[in-house]
């Protein structure tokens, strides 16, 4: 099989470009709501949810609806990616090269 | 959707990564293999997409959303172990950078959309390979399988309480499957279903 760089590249500058488009809904998906939805719903926040431990991330939620900093986010997770990619292929050619 | 640190009791945690690691090992292998100068554009190139896609979040009636995934694509157009990797790549960045599913969560969310997601993909578009939609019906089995993972994994958690009250995530069975199955059924599987048949019919190479 072949993939066409070109195109491939085409594809993910125009999805890049309408990324606000993301931003539209306020919705959020079913089952990821803040701790208080819960409280609402069954009338308390379950013991695991409420004391959780977990991260303090980079940039929360992609900007929480800047667009500036959505469009930011897209490129630092395709920076990240490719980052990621090329030492796994420096990692494989040094080996290879003191095999 | 991305399940969040704290939904998931200790035990559905540690059986996740102890199923995902190994696979993520030999899947790591797989993309070792396969990745040189050429390659290595093109699968950082669908891995970005797939982190793009997920950020196109379509409201549907009811009041939630969701989004494509794209891990069928990359199994289609490469291999299911490089989709499955390519998207748990995406979805590890998405846990630290963004915040957007939790670390404890990370083996189900990738056994769920990167590896349910890839394979299943996969293997329907080559029973079906011959018709003009089996990209399209690839997407949208990939994505309806996740989707039914997550719906167990979540709706077996009410099994873990105290005192008659819920520790993780408190909905059922009978609530997440209608919920989470039934939307990708009828909406987000459409969606996959489309990008994938799309993009798939894009960026091949006409004249090879």
């Amino acid at each position: 099989m072949k993939i066409d760089r070109k195109k491939l590249f085409i594809t993910l500058f125009i999805l890049f470009i309408l990324l606000p488009l993301g931003l539209i809904t306020e919705y959020s998906a079913w089952g990821e709501w803040d701790n208080e939805v819960y409280k609402k719903m069954i009338g308390f926040i379950p013991k695991g949810i409420a004391e959780a431990k977990t991260i303090t991330p980079l940039i929360p939620d992609y900007g929480e609806g800047s667009i500036i900093i959505y469009y930011l986010s897209a490129i630092i997770g395709s920076i990240i990616i490719y980052l990621t990619l090329f030492t796994i292929l420096k990692l494989k050619k040094s080996k290879n090269e003191t095999d | 959707m991305h399940i969040p640190d704290g939904y998931l009791s200790p035990i559905t945690i540690v059986t996740s990564y102890s199923i995902a690691i190994p696979l993520w090992i030999y899947g790591f292998k797989k993309l070792k293999k396969e990745l040189n100068e050429e390659t290595l554009p093109l699968i950082g190139g669908l891995s970005a997409l797939s982190f793009i896609i997920m950020m196109f979040n379509i409201p549907i009636p009811g009041g939630t959303s969701g989004h494509a995934i794209g891990a069928t694509l990359i199994a289609l157009l490469f291999n299911p172990w490089i989709g499955f990797i390519s998207v748990s790549l995406v979805l590890l960045i998405q846990a630290i950078i963004f915040g957007d599913g939790g670390i404890s969560s990370l083996a189900v969310n990738s056994l769920s959309m990167a590896f349910i997601g890839s394979f299943i993909g996969y293997y329907t578009f080559k029973i079906i390979k011959n018709k003009k939609i089996a990209p399209f019906i690839a997407g949208w089995s990939g994505i309806v399988a996740s989707s039914l993972f997550i719906a167990i994994i979540l709706g077996i958690q009410p099994f873990w309480s105290e005192n008659g009250k819920p520790l993780y995530f408190p909905f059922g069975l009978t609530i997440t499957i209608p919920a989470i199955v039934g939307s990708h059924l009828l909406f987000f599987g459409i969606i996959e279903g489309i990008f994938t048949n799309f993009i798939f019919k894009k960026v091949q190479n006409e004249n090879r």
